[in-house]
């Protein structure tokens, strides 16, 4: 059986431009989580754009709480 | 194809068999990403999550795009009508592959799509990169870029639906085996004489049977691991085959999906050209 998880996705827009988080996407793999952000957030010409699956994170301040930005 | 090579900058100086080739050869992509993108856009609605539901959308979106590019080639350079392109001809005209003739039935047989007939076209587009056709040189970058999501979608896809249960891994192994066998047919025999010629006068690096080839490794990359079986079905009727149509026989997309990608029932707002 194949389960969707939650990526997070950031982009920059320039190449001096900081890193910056735009969103997330559920998928069932890094191909899909590819696809579905870059189809999702295409509002601006990134010049980088990647995808992390939020299980990755290891978060310092807010150990197991989900993100203030939902999803 | 070597650097050395000679250039074109329009079909002057092309054999009769390579300039044919190379209008055929641009008609047969543009047919197909026509009507893949109506597909696409037809499964904007109902796919199993609301991120499929925009990414298909957007596949649309560039497909068309990419129809705008290659008949443009074709204005250009063969004095070809768009309008007339996509309005005037009869089905049995197109030179789309024939998976897409008819409506796609539920989700397998669009990933199916996704997987193996857009990949198959852009594959076919590879084999342009570097060409000694110019013009299509210029618009290839950004084609090749867009359908690199096109493919993460496809490759995503299939791999999920194997993976979630037996009878969606039935479903879409049959559909990806079906599109196989219509893809085997579009790029047709070995030894064609238009396909020949481009290849000869560097208008592409691989003949069709080679990318077919590369195309069938590309899918065995994916599929294989998963125990999918693929199977290429060899045309009924090579004999009767037409580099104009890519087809042996007369058939073409359905009257019912030509007249609503034609905006048929809106004939009355169409504006003048």
């Amino acid at each position: 059986m194949t389960y969707a998880q939650v990526y997070e996705v950031f982009a920059r827009k320039g190449h001096t431009d900081a890193l910056k988080h735009v969103g997330s996407v559920n998928a069932t793999d890094d191909d899909l989580a590819k696809a579905y952000a870059w189809t999702m957030y295409d509002e601006e010409k990134w010049v980088e754009m990647c995808v992390v699956p939020r299980s990755a994170f290891i978060s310092i301040t807010h150990d197991g709480a989900l993100p203030l930005w939902g999803n | 194809m070597t650097q050395t090579a000679k250039q074109y900058d329009s079909t002057e100086g092309m054999s009769p068999a390579c300039a044919d080739g190379l209008r055929n050869l641009l008609t047969a992509c543009a047919d197909t990403k026509l009507i893949l993108g109506y597909h696409y856009g037809e499964w904007t609605f109902g796919p199993p999550e609301l991120e499929a539901a925009i990414a298909g959308c957007s596949l649309c979106q560039t497909e068309l795009g990419h129809v705008r590019l290659l008949h443009g080639l074709l204005k250009r350079h063969y004095g070809a009508d768009p309008v007339q392109l996509v309005e005037g001809r009869a089905p049995a005209e197109f030179a789309s592959i024939s998976y897409l003739d008819s409506d796609l039935e539920d989700w397998a047989e669009l990933v199916a799509a996704n997987y193996v007939v857009d990949l198959a076209v852009t594959r076919l587009l590879h084999s342009l990169k570097g060409s000694s056709f110019t013009p299509l040189r210029m618009s290839l970058e950004k084609m090749l870029d867009e359908e690199r999501y096109h493919i993460h979608h496809g490759q995503g896809w299939f791999r999920t639906l194997c993976g979630k249960s037996e009878e969606c891994r039935g479903s879409v192994e049959a559909a990806v085996n079906r599109a196989l066998a219509s893809v085997a047919e579009w790029f047709g025999p070995a030894g064609e004489p238009e396909d020949e010629a481009l290849v000869e006068a560097g208008v592409k690096s691989r003949t069709n049977p080679e990318v077919l080839e590369d195309l069938l490794a590309d899918i065995e990359r994916i599929a294989g691991p998963l125990g999918v079986e693929i199977e290429v079905a060899k045309p009924s009727r090579p004999d009767g085959w037409s580099p104009g149509t890519r087809r042996a026989r007369d058939a073409g997309p359905s009257e019912d999906i030509l007249y609503h990608l034609r905006g048929s029932k809106n004939a009355v707002f169409k504006l003048k050209q």
